[in-house]
């Protein structure tokens, strides 16, 4: 393997092992690789919850059973209480929900702002893990999030599968690093820049200043990264990457949220024939359900609001807008975009989506299984199943029900209560 | 009642409405009834001797007991009439609604609002002259949103940032004059003990105090005046040998609780500057008031000035979440309390910034303090929704119930009118299509006075919001969620679902005809 910078070797090592076929990596890569933490080998402790009903998210509601817990992951789910070893009895259990659209890093706003291509880039250097979000979000139920940078460059970079909760470090709450690539398309991308005619020439004097713009840019990234297999005269900095995202290796993740920006992104997946896309904050999705299922493209709804308009782009979210992907056999997941509030946390959009027609058992897949399957970490987390983390959800009485209460938190097999 | 003229204007126009107030007249408690004469028009289509036949599976009266497939029959918009099926005899001619797949609950009551206003505040600082009647929009779309999601009565007051505000009006979402909407004119004003923006705490207190107190101060010199004018006119009588008429009964001895101002009664009350007369009237004890308490250390506050000013007996707090702290002293003065829209109070600690929640509504109702839930959250706008969250956390179904229904009754001093299913009071009620605490539960009807007010399955903003479906109803409009996407074309082929019925046939259904299927009209 030939490499330039030693730090490119070094960054290869565990997180990025998927390359390893690379011929080669140019210009300035990723800063230090982050790799999950061994788990701390200790006698694995015992702790059993019984519930009324299992959610499991993965197969039939399991009626009056119990999980068994040992150290961080499932050892056992059964029917029947294990009697005499019950720590704990609730009314429900779900699994740990899977938020893919948190924007907890974004109130930082940490934005590349030197270029619009930018794959590179890592959301996890930017974050502050001690912000108080990531509790709220815990205590609500979110036990595993997407970190993306913002969607205010083209290619704004790689995106990290992190716990919301565990030792404030990326490397102990790391689930998957690097998991998929983050883009944008609509206005956010353009925000901000300008033509360089009538003004002072600066760095924001650049593409995109428009939609169009952004498209182009998008295009060019890929066309750019055509030319760069096989071709070491026309590398550029992460065009591995891109090429990862060509390949299927690894999802890319854009901003789209009405629907000409869902239509562009479409358009670039099927001219590039990007086998892994989903598009984020898509609220108009439910205009163009042919073009979807046509492209095979996955989805992320944005959180519901009462009078149907959403923050990106005044995109118009439609309250039958899960029901219909789920109709449509379109991969989709729900989003809080990061709200712990009682109206607008994760749990409470799969209440909408199901007030919206949505079933039970669709709605809770999409705040747990699908998204996790999304991301590429449902061999981890995403349902209750023996040997997955122990992320649990305690319940009150029926999930998503307005009048049911979350009592209760399982992160890693550690209760966490608020 | 400085409206007076216009209002007895709008009702010779209209003999018919005055009939039908004069109807109303006993329902109503005699100290406001004059203003009720002149304000509450019921909705133009209740006309004289209207029936109407409720059913439902289920009656939820907030009055005891639910009944299982009962029936209210409405009369001249007040309910003469409720029980099961079998035991009550309906009016053969009257039309029917609802069915057994429907809940009945009754309509949700709003104890306090800004909304619907053109603008919620005023800039001076202290405007009891001012009436939100001038204010109020009757085409807002807050008021369609009301009908929408069930709340028949609501208390629009202005808005917080004020020192003392105009005239508040209880309202019904329904009508396209103020006239139209109002249950009681001229109702209650709101007082705030929180700095309105641009104020210190202390020169809140200051321009609250100063108000009443240049207000007693004021008084007492123009009675002071009226004693010397007296005596001077007494003294001239005697010089020029005559006796001295006594004026008579043209002033009023001051009432209340409060301060007083000894020989009021020698000024006419047409004397004393209207622009302050409303506060005299609150210092009588004649007005509700609205206390506004922005944080914790304004309750103490407020009940002191509501005892000062004699307010105490009618006046209602209106808190931010974080007044929860105070609950004993809210206890101990006996207030009734609106609460915040945001239920959670989280409280940072500034050293460790440990967070600690608090659900606020449960606070209140362990201590048994009557109270109010407000509305307004982005996601569902809605009384049930709060309500279902103060169950979650653990309070009981009724009382939870209670305070979006009865308990906001009470406080707008409405409890013989409206708030639950009962005998005698007025026929407002949702026909909801599951428990009213059900994330699936809609409001299929809105009634008010017996008037059907909202129907669903007409409402295509819902049904845009719902389904994505364009306002002028370009897809199948009546279709549900499922097989919306049959209709689509896959990769230019037309799916399997979708070979069926073709888009237009059904685009051109008129929208009468679907909703006359899906309603009982026997």
């Amino acid at each position: 393997m030939k490499t330039i910078f030693s730090l490119s070797a070094f960054v290869l090592v565990a997180p990025l092992t998927a390359f390893a076929d690379s011929p080669q990596i140019v210009g300035d890569a990723p800063a230090a690789p982050i790799e999950a933490s061994a788990p701390v080998e200790a006698a694995p402790v015992k702790f059993v919850i019984s519930a009324d009903a299992i959610y499991t998210a993965a197969g039939e509601m399991i009626e009056g059973g119990t999980v068994v817990i040992s150290g961080t992951t499932i050892a056992a789910v059964t029917p029947g209480g294990e009697s005499g070893e019950v720590g704990l009895h609730v009314a429900a259990i779900t699994p740990g929900f899977v938020e893919l659209s948190p924007r907890i890093n974004l109130a930082d706003y940490s934005v590349e702002e030197s270029g619009e291509i930018m794959p590179t880039m890592r959301a996890t250097s930017s974050m502050d893990l001690y912000d108080k979000r990531w509790e709220r979000l815990l205590n609500s139920g979110t036990t595993t999030v997407l970190i993306s940078p913002t969607a205010e460059d083209v290619v704004g970079g790689l995106t990290s599968v992190l716990k919301t909760g565990g030792d404030p470090t990326v490397e102990a709450r790391v689930v998957l690093a690097d998991a998929t690539l983050a883009g944008s398309f609509g206005s956010h991308a353009s925000r901000g820049n300008h033509a360089v005619f009538g003004r002072p020439t600066d760095h924001f004097s650049r593409r995109p200043t428009t939609r169009m713009g952004t498209e182009w840019s998008q295009r060019k990234a890929f066309y750019d990264t055509l030319a760069a297999i096989g071709n070491v005269d026309r590398q550029f900095a992460g065009w591995d990457i891109m090429e990862s995202v060509l390949n299927g290796e690894r999802p890319y993740i854009v901003q789209a949220s009405a629907t000409q920006d869902i239509r562009t992104a479409i358009y670039l997946k099927e001219e590039f024939g990007i086998p892994n896309m989903v598009v984020d904050a898509a609220a108009e999705a439910w205009r163009e359900p042919g073009l979807l299922v046509r492209s095979g493209m996955a989805v992320i709804l944005p959180p519901f609001d009462a009078q149907g308009r959403t923050a990106i782009d005044n995109g118009f979210l439609a309250w039958n807008s899960a029901k219909l992907l789920d109709d449509l056999e379109v991969p989709f997941a729900l989003s809080s975009h990061g709200s712990a509030s009682l109206n607008g946390r994760l749990s409470m959009q799969a209440g909408y989506a199901i007030r919206g027609g949505l079933s039970f058992e669709d709605a809770l897949a999409a705040v747990t299984i699908t998204p996790a399957r999304l991301a590429g970490v449902d061999s981890r987390v995403g349902s209750i199943e023996v040997g997955k983390d122990a992320d649990l959800v305690l319940w009150s009485g029926e999930p998503f029900a307005a009048t049911s209460r979350i009592v209760g938190v399982v992160l890693n097999g550690e209760l966490v209560t608020k | 009642m400085k409206f007076l003229p216009n209002r007895t204007h709008a009702t010779t126009l209209l003999p018919a409405r005055t009939m039908t107030l004069l109807r109303n007249w006993t329902l109503v408690p005699g100290a406001i009834a004059a203003s009720v004469l002149f304000g509450n028009l019921p909705s133009a289509s209740a006309a004289v001797g209207d029936s109407i036949v409720i059913e439902a599976g289920r009656i939820i009266t907030q009055a005891g007991e639910d009944i299982v497939d009962g029936v209210i029959v409405i009369t001249d918009g007040r309910i003469t009439a409720i029980g099961a099926a079998a035991d009550v005899e309906k009016p053969w001619d009257a039309p029917v609604m609802g069915g057994p797949e429907f809940t009945v609950f009754p309509g949700f009551i709003e104890a306090h609002t800004n909304n619907g206003m053109d603008r919620p505040n005023e800039n001076l600082d202290v405007t009891p002259f001012l009436n939100v009647r001038d204010s109020i929009d009757p085409v807002n779309f807050f008021f369609e949103d009301c009908k929408r999601w069930g709340i028949t009565t609501l208390n629009v007051q202005q808005g917080n940032n004020t020192v003392v505000a105009g005239n508040g009006r209880v309202v019904k979402p329904v009508g396209v004059t103020v006239e139209e909407m109002t249950i009681r004119p001229d109702f209650g004003f709101k007082i705030s003990i929180s700095p309105k923006s641009g104020k210190s705490r202390a020169t809140q207190r200051q321009t609250l105090n100063r108000a009443f107190g240049d207000l007693r101060s004021d008084l007492e010199s123009q009675v002071e005046s009226a004693k010397l004018d007296e005596e001077l006119a007494a003294r001239e009588a005697l010089g020029q040998g005559r006796e001295r008429e006594a004026e008579e009964g043209e002033g009023r001895a001051m009432t209340g609780s409060g301060w007083k101002v000894e020989g009021l009664e020698r000024i006419k009350r047409s004397e004393i500057d209207e622009k302050v007369l409303p506060l005299l009237e609150m210092v009588e004890g004649r007005h509700r008031t609205f206390l506004y308490c922005g944080a914790p250390m304004d309750v103490q506050t407020a009940i002191d000035f509501a005892t000062e000013n004699g307010l105490l007996a009618k006046a209602t707090l209106v808190l931010d979440a974080s007044c929860w702290k105070a609950a004993d002293a809210i206890k101990a003065s006996g207030l009734s309390v609106v609460l915040d829209s945001n239920m959670v109070h989280i409280e940072v600690d500034p050293i460790t910034e440990e967070e600690t929640e608090t659900f606020v509504p449960s606070v209140f109702a362990e201590k048994g303090i009557p109270f109010a839930l407000s509305s307004a959250n982005s996601s569902t706008n809605s009384l049930w929704f709060q309500a279902a969250l103060c169950v979650g956390y653990g309070m009981e179904r009724t009382e939870a119930l209670a305070a979006v229904t009865t308990a906001p009754a009470n406080i707008l001093g409405l409890g013989d009118t409206v708030g639950s299913l009962e005998v005698g009071k007025a026929g407002n009620l949702l026909l909801l299509s599951g428990d009213p605490l059900d994330m699936t539960s809609w409001v299929e009807f809105t009634i008010i006075d017996g008037v059907k007010i909202y129907d669903r399955s007409k409402d295509v903003r819902n049904r845009h919001l719902l389904y994505g479906v364009e306002p002028r109803g370009t897809l199948a409009i009546e279709s549900t969620a499922s097989e919306t996407p049959s209709k689509i074309e896959v990769d230019g082929e037309v799916t399997e679902e979708a070979k069926g019925e073709p888009v237009e046939e059904v685009a051109e259904e008129p929208i009468e005809e679907v909703v006359e299927e899906t309603t009982k009209k026997d």
